[in-house]
């Protein structure tokens, strides 16, 4: 494989760019309101793993993280009285999700950092595949 | 490779590459559940085979990272990664220049004058 831990790097943007987008999904539905008889909109978690065992990334093959599948959150939210929202039910209840704003912003800075770390590794690598396509020049 | 001193740079070469390899495995890996960070060691197997007088007799192994592990079983710690990948960059830039100069002495000892 060319240039092996571009390949690596790029796996962890993935991860962290669909970790981002899980967080923008649950915080764009925080306030979504569901009638009582179904269920509330669930948090989205992002599962990720390795790649292999870890002696690939020594001989170049295939290594990095992945995102193995995705986790819900809590259907059940929480009961919110709401009498005069259309969705109410006869006691006046309709279901929020259950979404941490804070745990979500934290989940945001940790994904966003996680994604610029892969960026410079990145930038430095090229810099050290550059000056090696100078060598005997 | 060429000579001694060509191999030692060769030799050198391969493990900074690995061992950049692994660094990004490891930050690819930061937040992963259960990851156990990589650590590459090539310098002492460099030295002894220098010293044996057969530096292509060098190898790369990794042992994995002996750091307290996290609540989620990880144990990556970012700030070691960047400072790890920064002086593997500069290393191999480093020796990527001590391998040019070599070719360099060839060039002039061949009387070319490209």
């Amino acid at each position: 494989m060319l240039f092996p831990t571009f390949n690596t790097a790029a796996s962890g943007l993935g991860v962290f760019r669909t970790w981002m987008d899980a967080v923008s999904d649950n915080m764009a539905n925080v306030s979504t309101v569901r009638p009582t008889s179904e269920a509330a909109f669930q948090a989205r978690f992002v599962v990720a793993s390795a790649i292999g065992s870890g002696q690939e990334a020594v001989n170049g093959a295939p290594a990095g993280a992945r995102v193995t599948g995705i986790s819900f959150g809590n259907a059940e939210g929480r009961l919110v009285s709401d009498p005069t929202n259309p969705l109410a039910d006869a006691n006046g209840m309709v279901r929020l999700p259950d979404i941490d704003m804070g745990d979500q912003m934290t989940q945001l800075m940790i994904a966003q950092r996680g994604y610029q770390m892969n960026l410079t590794v990145i930038d430095r690598a090229k810099d050290a595949y550059q000056q090696a396509l100078t060598i005997g020049r | 490779m060429i000579d001694s001193t060509g191999s030692a740079i060769y030799a050198a070469l391969n493990g900074l590459a690995a061992r950049q390899r692994v660094i990004a495995n490891n930050v690819a890996n930061v937040e992963t559940p259960g990851y156990i960070a990589g650590r590459v060691s090539f310098e002492d197997s460099l030295r002894e085979a220098i010293r044996n007088g057969n530096a292509s007799g060098t190898s790369v192994s990794t042992l994995r990272s002996p750091d307290p592990v996290n609540l989620n079983g990880n144990n990556v710690s970012i700030d070691n990664e960047v400072v790890g990948l920064t002086k593997t960059d500069l290393a191999y830039q480093l020796m990527i220049s001590a391998l040019n100069s070599k070719f360099g002495l060839l060039r002039t000892a061949i009387g070319s004058r490209g």
